[in-house]
Order: C-alpha cells, then structure tokens, then sequence
C-alpha cells in the first residue's frame, strides 16, 4: 500500500504547487494604457449599420459625429466647425471642419457625410433612419466643406441626433463598394476619431492606440484595451483588482463596496448602454378588456410601490418615476404632477368599483366587468426580456397583495419584440424607455397612435388619443423652447389621466474607474481627455 | 469472425448517413417552428415595416421554408454553415474560433478527470468493500450527483473569491501584456478552476467504470492464477487487470462526449470561458439562427463521431458482438 | 442485427454500468435494498423529499413570491436560510421549489416509462423489420446531444413547464427502449416464454403478463437513475433561466443567486445542497436496488 500513499503525496504535491502558484499575479502594462470593461463581444466595430449598444460603445472613440454632446447634453462642434438654421427648422447648413483626415491618412470631405447618411444610417441604422428617414427630404453637399440637410417640414430636435452615438461617419472610400454589412473594413475599422484601431481578437479583447493626429488635439492615454468580460461581477472583481480601469456599468450589490474603496472612483450618469434618460416602465395592453378600465389601471399603480423597485430592483440607485417624461430631460419634463401614489386602500376600493372582488379567495373575480365572463379570476400576464424578469418578481409580490395574481412570462428580446409589438399578445410589459435627450427621439413613440405598429418600443399600450397626436405634432414642430415646455407639460398631464403606462424608475448608471485615471468626460468620447498614472 | 466484425463496422458506418441527416432537419424544424423573428433583434429597436422587410430580404427570411432548407444545405456543403446575423461572418468562422478554447477546456478535463478517476478506481477495487473502497465509492456518486453549476459557485465562493488564489472568470488576464510563457502560464492559471468543476463530473463516472471494470477482471482466471503465482494484489491490479480495463474506460470516454461538451457549456457560462458554451447562449438571446444551427450541427456530428468511435472499439473488445 | 449492447448505452447510465449491462430476470429481494447502509440513506433522502413535496408548501412559514423581509438578509432565527434580493424567503422557497423538481421528474419518468417500455417490448419480442424499424429511430433519438436539444428548444419556444417535460421525455426514452429490448431478447428463447406460447397466450397478453413483469427490475433501476439526471437537467435550465418563471424551482433561486456570490453566500449554498441531496438520494436507491439485484443472482 506504499504505492498508494505515495500517489496521494503526489497528488497533494501538485495540488499545493498550483495554488501557491496561483497567487503570483504575473502581469506588467504600461501605465498610459487605459483597460475597459467590455460587457458583450460587438462582433463587428462599425455603429453606422447597427443600433447594437456593445457596437456603439466598443466603436465611439474611432469615430466622430457632426457635432458632439457635452456632459449636459448640449451640441458641441466636432467634424462640423458651425451651423446654421434657416427656412424656419427646415435647413441645417453644416460648415466641416477642414484638414481633417482619416486614420488611413486620407482627407474627410463633405462626400463621406453624404455618403454615410444616404447609404448607412438611412438605410441600416434603425434610430436614424425611423426618426430623420419621414421628415427628411436630402442630404446635400454642394461643396467639400458644406452639408445641407433639407427637411420636409421643421424639424426641432436634428442637433441631439448627430453626436457619434447616433450618426457617426464613416469613410465613403472604404464603404463605396459591395455590401456594407459584409465589408472587412467592419473588423478592421477606420475613423477620424481620438483613437485608431489597432487590432480585434474575437471574444477576448480589441486594442485602439492613440491618433496624434486628432483634430480636437492628441488624447493623453496612448492606448485603450477594450476587455470583453461579460460576467458584472467579474468586470468588478477585475476593477478592485486592478486588471481594468474603467466600468461602464457597476452591478447594484457591488456599488456600496466599491464606493467605499479608495482605488475607485465611481460617476452617477443617465447614460446607458441603451440610450440616456431611459425610464423602466410597466405598459398595458389597452386591447385587453379589462385594462380598458381606467379604474383598474389606476388602482394597479397605486398598488404598485415604486421606491420599493428603486431599493430593490436599483439597489437604491435611480429615483421612483413621478413623471412621464424623464427628469433628465429637464426643460421638458413635469415635476408637480399627481401620480397614483402607494396607497393599497385606494387600489382595492378602485378594483372592487371596477368589478374585480374579493370573496374568499385570494385573488380577485370579476362580477359584471365589461368583456369578461363573471368570475374570471384576475391573473395576468407579465412579459419582458430575461434582464427585466426581477421587475416582474416585484410586482407579482406587490400585486398579491391586492388580490391580482400575476403570471411571469420571459422572452428573448425577439420573441419579446414579435409578442409585445406585432401580435399585441400581453397583458402587460415591461419596456425600458429610454427618452434620450429630447423627447422628440424617445418619448413620442410611446403616445401617439401612428407608433401603434409592429416595432419594438414603440406604441406599447397600443394608446390612442387624438388629443395627444396633436399636441405631439405640434411639439415636435415648436421651435420655441418656451412653448415647447408648455406643450410638453400638457401631454404628461394628459398621459397622467389616462395612465396608459406605470412610470416605474428613472434608472441612472454608475460608471466607475480605477484612481489611478482621471479627467473622463461624460460624453461618448469618454476616454478623449482622460489620462493615467501609476 | 472477422467478418461478422467487418459487416458490424460498415453497417454501423452507413447508420451516420441517416443519422446526419435527421440532426440536421431536427436542428433546421426546431429553428424555424419557434415564435420570434431575428429581424427584430437584427434590426433593433425603432425601426419601420419598410425597413424589417428590407433587412429580411437582405438575409433571405423572405423566402420559403423548403427554400431556406435548400440554400442552408447549400452552405452545409460550402462549409460555411451560413452567415451569422450578429457577427456578419461565416458561420463557421464564428464557430472555429470558438472551438480552440472548448478544446482546451475539455480536453484538460478529461486529462486531469483520467489522472485521478483511474488511480482512484484501482485503489477502490483492490479492496472491494474496504473503508477505502467505500469512501471513494461515495464520493464518486456524490460528484454524479452534484449540478456542475453548484461546485462552480462553490468553487468561486471558496477558492476564487475566498482564497482569492484563482481568478474568477475569462481565460486571460483583463490588460495583461503578457507574450509567451507568462501569457501560457496566465491561461491556465485560468483554466484551472473551470477544468477542475468539469473534470469533477467525468471523475465521478470514470471512478465507477474503473473500478467495475478492474472487479471483473480481477475475478477472471488468469489474473487469479497470477495472484497465486505469489503476486501482491496491487501487482496483480497493474500488470495483468489495468490494461484490459483501460480500453472499456476509453471507450466510455468517447461515448460520454456528449456529456463532455454540455458540462463544458455549463461551466463556459460560470466561468466566462470564451468558447461554444458562451456562444450558444448568446446566439440563443440574439436568435442568431445561423449560429445556433451549426452549432447544434457540431455538437451533434461530434458525438455521432465519438459514439461510432467508441462502438466500433468496443466491438473490438467485447467477445459478445463478435460472437453474434 | 444490431448489438444489443453498446458504450453509449454504458455512458447514458454510468452508475449502473457497476453490475454490467442489465441482464437479471430474476425478482430481487427487497429488503436487500435497505440492509445497506446507502440503501437506507437513499430511501431516507427520498421519502424526505417526497415528504417536502406533499407538505413543503403547508409547512412553509412564508409564501415565497412575497416580499417578507428586508433584502439579502442573511439566515437567522426569523429567515433560517435567509432572504434573497427582494426579500423573500428562501426556506419557504425550497419547500415549493420540491413539488417542482419532483413533478417535473415524474412526469418525465412516465414519458420514457410509456415510449421506452412499448418499444422495448415490441422490438425485442416481435423482432425482424419492426426491431430494425424500432431500433433505427431510437438511435436517432438517442444520438441527439440532450442538452443542447433542449436548451435550444426551450429557448426558441419559451419556457414552461408542459414544454420541458415534452422536451426532456422526447430525449430520455431511448436508453430505457434499449435496455428493455436487450432482456427481452433474452427471454424470448426462455422455457416460461416458450410454455406460455404454446399455451396460446397472445402477443400483448404475452407482452403484459410474462415479459413487463420480468424486466421491471431494470426499468426500476434505469428510471431512478433518469429521474436523477432530470432532476439535475431541469435545475441546470433554471439556473440558464430556461425554468418556468410560474413556479419556484431550486435551479431558478440557484441562479438568482450568482449575482451575488460575494455578498449572500446563503443563496447559493442552500438551493444546491437541496438538489444535490435528492440527486444523491435517487442514486443511491437506484445503486441499492441494482446491487441487491446483484447480490440476487442476476449479475452476470
């Protein structure tokens, strides 16, 4: 049996070896090389044929827009020098920005906006093409230093839709041939951005180096790794670790830790991978019979206790919606309006008033409810993707409690998008709403009834109301930001009423980055300025 | 004899035509029946009518299921599999560049699952019911028993995030330079944990052939008559009952290859290892159709490949086939 | 003729691979079972479970889809196992979560025990075209990689609980069909067989009488190793988020747990023992039982 004894001490032996090996950390990096987290492989790196968010993020530092956001949201010179509005809103002369070139060394003219715009992001970026495609009529570039976007009729809010996460540009020399979807220049991207890309290994990482020649002046940082970590923990783990500087996106449970650590510093921002502003928000199907009833709509979002979603779901992080449109959008949005507030009496007299009692059982039945046979328990239907799954634990607790039995129904977001947006097979879902930055780009979508239409996120509640149509038409064609205000304040008021939707919370994101960086902006070009010791 | 064998191999070669075929209109059926169209995920949030339509032309969604078939076979053929929604690539080349870090991870599982499931066994068998036997015996049917995803949270709980000696996730370090050796030496200090949670399933399987295996043969004459020529049990073990025992154990190997890769996907989705585990899961949230089907199309051909393996060596080994 | 025995039948059930391809008719001695000491062990963690399953959900102090506490409480005389994110209660959660596993174990047992039985039966006895016929579907079937089938079923289709029962019985049968064919086969030439032929029994009689009544010991044995396999298939699509959102499943709670390994242990550690203990408990009965068979005289 020595044998024996001696394989263990093998065994134990190796095993000993490894693990003291294991805590040796063997890595050396330069210090002006910032790491990023990187939740999602983006799989290709151009953003002008794709609304993908990991495209977006991975590619914003290689490209730039005509014009570029600030941290408060305001439009900034970037490839065009300055603009003019004529014709009452509906002609934006754009001047560019000469001597700028290509990463490949090549000059950027006027052709390459046109170009993008009539042959990319009017044609393959959703965003773009739904909300310019209707109202604009050309992209004109009467010289190499001129762009003129004619509009069918004025059009307010073109200035927010042109940073880079929105219409980047890309070079018409790479794109002009074949098929943009399929083009190799697509993994091996060129822009006129901060930093130029230097190489893309699949599922692992992507490596830009710095463009010294960037017009906007050399960034600091000579090189930014982009690090494709898709568990949020990890991206954690890695942070506190000192393996990545920068999170675009820190994990509720983990905020508090990392918060606390001196290596980290964290940024509250309204940004996030699927746009700014965005507000979680709970639709009815109005095609159901029984959320036709204003009543119960009304004693569901009473029922529903928001600060609980923003302590549990946020982990404390965002704020409890009191508006339909989203605080960020400041100028627009509504903050003395009466939303239903928690109150699980009012829920359950305006239940028992529209029909749905409580005898013995715990959930509620219906006696004399339009469209439903009498004593139809009332259990419904909760969709939404597989990430937003925990509102619907939530609110089937909260719900409960109010003798409403809600049933959880995950989906993939195409299943989700065909369920919800074509069939209009729910009875109620869940939608993060991102309004953006006017609610031109991501609160009109919800309200007016020429959204009801099979695409995802738009008209969820299938809402239609005359009165709301009109005041959108004549929002969205205000060019005064006083009246745009007032009629803004009008349709929330409106949207209050009828409740088609329960505002649930406001998100915010945090952004964390290790303390050994500083000077990152708010903007997409997050990295431009930012620089990085030992 | 020899051709009774001969006609067993070329009967159970012409089963793979068929066999093939079946996995791959399976595969083809269940994509297509299910609810959902990849356009939507495609295309994004806000677009048009206009515009899915154009998008569903463009990837040929527009056209006839049998249509579809047809112009997916075509690509079978080719060897591309198709053209991934996501990745706009080939198909396969998303695949291949997966299959190098599952092969890593796999394949370690099974070396380490060898190195320690046959010792283990020999030393369960050479005293059939003795404490020893016993309690490996137990905890080989506790590993069996055990979802692979719950010794990966443990295994995380206690050595990563605990002993913090392993990293948590991915296969490399996040910002780490590293060329050469450092850079070998960083994967496997990733790959450990990941292999280990795997290997942890196949021990527990490989444990028990090896061990039932090594029993009967201890119990045939030739290895008695060995152990009255004077040979200690353990000498008897090694040199006249192991070798005949490895084969059947081999064999279960390539039979368990299925098992092996599902684990493996399992353990990829735990650990953040970049291979076809993590890719099947997110072609599956994006409904990348192309990847899921070749996918399913490789996993399946794999196994039809190692369970013919495995049939034909064991029809090599065991008298009963031959005879019939 | 195809071989009657073949590795992947081994590799589908490697815990039975220990008394050889099942080949016993003969009827084993229960009490064998439960002189073991594992034996014993297996029956207890069975009826414990089976026990949860039946009054887990009267006994549970809390209603699990209910906030009850305050969030990640760590467990403590109020919340013995804790509390997860939203504040329910994870003890209360295990209890319901029984009746899912269990359930969904069961049904898919009765899937396989249906397909399998039949099929078995009716290729090994009739033999000829209808075995070759029989036989090259179950291989079809049996060579579809499990897991990956059903994962992808579920996922494309939705979750549910009707949906992984059909997905996982379609996929579990073939390795039951086989083993029932392979005894069959055996007995077929058998003295009692051959006596109750010439006494006219007819096929089904014949089928139901004599032949299910002796391969039943295999099919105890093959099911309770499938229903262990089911068991840990079905936590391991909840913890994929393949589960039905409707009922609590272990696999479900396990996963909710991975966001949080670092700051509530609780909610991982709890849901896996509980699987792992029923998979144990179902093994070890299943191993007994293939043993006493064994011990009975039917090894080979």
């Amino acid at each position: 049996m020595s044998r024996s004894a001696q394989c263990w001490r093998w065994i134990g032996c190796t095993l000993t070896v490894m693990i003291v090996a294991c805590t040796r950390d063997a890595d050396r990096r330069d210090p002006a090389t910032l790491v990023v987290a990187l939740a999602g492989d983006p799989g290709q790196l151009n953003p002008a044929i794709t609304t993908n968010g990991s495209v977006n993020t991975a590619a914003s530092l290689l490209y730039d827009g005509l014009v570029a956001l600030d941290d408060s949201l305001h439009p900034t010179p970037a490839l065009a020098e300055r603009w003019e509005i004529e014709n009452g809103g509906a002609r934006y002369r754009f001047h560019l920005r000469r001597g700028v070139r290509w990463h490949d060394g090549v000059t950027f003219t006027a052709a390459d906006v046109k170009f993008t715009f009539d042959q990319l992001l009017l044609r393959f970026h959703a965003r773009t093409r739904a909300s310019l495609g209707p109202s604009l009529a050309s992209v004109d570039a009467p010289d190499d230093s001129t762009v003129v976007f004619n509009f069918r009729r004025p059009y307010a809010p073109l200035l927010q839709q042109l940073d880079v996460s929105e219409a980047p540009i890309v070079p018409k020399h790479l794109y002009e041939k074949g098929d943009p979807l399929r083009n190799p220049v697509n993994i091996a991207p060129v822009g006129t951005g901060p930093f130029k890309f230097a190489s893309y290994t699949p599922h692992n990482e992507i490596r830009y180096v710095a463009n010294r020649d960037y017009f906007r002046g050399a960034p600091a940082l000579s090189a930014v790794v982009l690090r494709i970590i898709p568990d949020n923990d990890t991206q954690v783990a890695a942070l506190e670790a000192g393996e990545v500087d920068w999170l675009y996106s820190v994990p509720g449970p983990a905020r508090q830790r990392l918060a606390a650590n001196p290596r980290v510093h964290v940024i509250h921002t309204s940004m996030s991978l699927g746009g700014s502003n965005c507000i979680s928000t709970l639709g009815f199907n109005l095609d159901r019979p029984w959320a036709r009833d204003l009543r119960v709509r009304q004693a569901i979002a009473h029922a529903v206790n928001r600060p609980q979603f923003v302590e549990r779901v946020s982990f404390g992080e965002g704020r409890a919606a009191d508006a339909p449109i989203s605080s960020g959008i400041a100028f627009a949005h509504a903050s003395d309006l009466t939303v239903p507030v928690y109150d699980t009496v009012a829920a359950a007299h305006l239940l028992d008033a529209g029909g749905w009692t409580r005898r013995d059982s715990d959930v509620r039945t219906a006696h004399g409810v339009t469209g439903v046979p009498d004593g139809t328990l009332f259990t419904i239907g909760f969709k939404g993707m597989p990430g937003q799954m925990v509102y619907g634990d939530l609110l089937r607790a909260q719900l409960r409690s109010v003798g409403i039995d809600v049933r959880l129904e995950p989906l993939e977001s195409a299943v989700f998008a065909d369920a919800v947006f074509t069939a209009r097979d729910f009875d109620t879902a869940i939608g993060s709403y991102c309004n953006g930055t006017d609610p031109e780009i991501g609160v009109r979508r919800m309200y007016v009834s020429s959204s009801i239409a099979p695409v995802p996120f738009s008209n969820m509640a299938g809402y239609r109301n005359p009165i709301m149509d009109a005041l959108f038409d004549s929002a969205g064609a205000a060019m005064n930001l006083d009246e745009r205000r007032r009629l803004y304040h009008q349709i929330q008021s409106l949207a209050v009423h009828d409740q088609p939707y329960v505002w649930l919370v406001e998100t915010t994101n945090t952004q964390a980055y290790s303390a050994r960086c500083h000077g990152f902006s708010g903007t997409a070009h997050f990295a431009a300025t930012a620089e990085c010791g030992r | 004899m020899r051709q009774v064998n001969s006609r067993f191999v070329a009967g159970r070669l012409l089963q793979v035509v068929p066999t093939v075929a079946a996995i791959l209109l399976t595969g083809f059926v269940l994509v297509h029946l299910a609810p959902g169209d990849p356009v939507l995920v495609l295309a994004g949030e806000h677009g048009d009518a206009a515009y899915y339509a154009f998008m569903r032309h463009r990837f040929g969604l527009d056209e006839s299921l049998p249509r579809q078939l047809i112009v997916w076979l075509g690509h079978i053929l080719r060897g591309d599999f198709g053209f991934s929604y996501v990745y706009g690539r080939a198909t396969s080349v998303v695949i291949l560049e997966r299959v190098p870090a599952t092969m890593l991870l796999t394949g370690s599982a099974l070396v380490i699952s060898l190195l320690v499931a046959i010792p283990l066994g020999a030393i369960a068998a050479t005293r059939p019911h003795g404490a020893r036997d016993i309690g490996i015996s137990a905890l080989a049917l506790g590993l069996y028993s055990t979802p692979a995803f719950w010794i990966g949270q443990l295994a995380i709980i206690g050595l990563a995030l605990g002993l913090g000696s392993f990293p948590v996730q991915g296969m490399t370090s996040a910002g780490s330079d590293a060329t050469g050796w450092s850079h070998s030496w960083d994967i496997v200090r990733h790959l450990m944990l990941p292999a280990l949670v795997l290997a942890s399933q196949e021990i527990a399987v490989l444990v028990r052939v090896t061990r039932s295996t090594l029993l009967d043969e201890l119990s045939r004459e030739h290895v008695r008559a060995a152990r009255a020529k004077g040979l200690t049990a353990l000498q008897a073990l090694v040199r006249h009952a192991l070798p005949r025992a490895l084969l059947p154990v081999v064999t279960i190997v390539g039979a368990r290859i299925g098992h092996l890769i599902a684990g493996a996907a399992v353990v990829e989705i735990i650990f953040g290892w970049p291979g076809m585990g993590r890719l099947l899961l997110g072609a599956l949230q994006s409904r990348d159709t192309p990847i899921l089907l070749g996918l399913f199309f490789v996993v399946s051909f794999t196994v039809v490949l190692a369970s013919l393996l495995a049939d034909l060596a064991y029809a090599a080994i065991d008298p009963r086939i031959r005879l019939r | 003729m195809p071989p009657s025995t073949r590795a992947s039948d081994f590799a589908e059930l490697a815990p039975a691979a220990e008394s050889g391809p099942p080949s016993g008719w003969r009827r084993p001695v229960r009490g064998l079972v439960l002189r073991r000491a594992s034996g014993r062990i297996g029956f207890v963690l069975v009826v414990l479970v089976v026990a949860m399953a039946i009054i887990g959900p009267t006994i549970a102090p809390h209603d699990p889809f209910v906030i009850s506490g305050g969030s990640l409480a760590p467990p403590s005389a109020a919340f013995p196992m804790g509390t997860d994110a939203l504040g329910r209660d994870v003890l209360s959660g295990l209890l319901y979560g029984a009746r899912t596993s269990l359930s969904i174990a069961s049904a898919v047992a009765l899937i396989a025990l249906a397909c399998g039985a039949t099929i078995g039966v009716l290729s090994g006895y009739r033999g000829g075209w209808t075995d070759n016929l029989l036989m090259r579907t179950t291989e079809l079937f049996q060579v579809i990689p499990r897991f990956f089938f059903v994962i992808i079923a579920i996922a494309l289709f939705g979750p549910g609980l009707s949906r992984m029962v059909l997905a996982l019985g379609l996929t579990s049968w073939p390795t039951l069909a086989r083993v029932v064919r392979g005894e069959v086969i055996a007995m077929r030439d058998l003295d009692f067989v051959r006596a109750a032929e010439a006494a006219g029994a007819t096929a089904s009689r014949m089928a139901w009488r004599q032949l299910l009544p002796n391969v039943t010991p295999s099919i105890v044995v093959v099911l309770g190793l499938l229903v262990g396999q089911v068991l840990l298939l079905e936590a391991t699509l909840g913890f994929l988020g393949l589960g039905d959102p409707g009922a609590i499943s272990w696999g479900t709670m396990a996963a909710q747990a991975q966001g949080f390994l670092r700051v509530a242990w609780w909610l991982a550690l709890f849901p896996g023992l509980a699987i792992t203990l029923t998979v144990l408990g179902v093994n070890l009965l299943a191993d007994a039982f293939s043993s006493a068979r064994a011990a009975d005289g039917g090894a080979p």
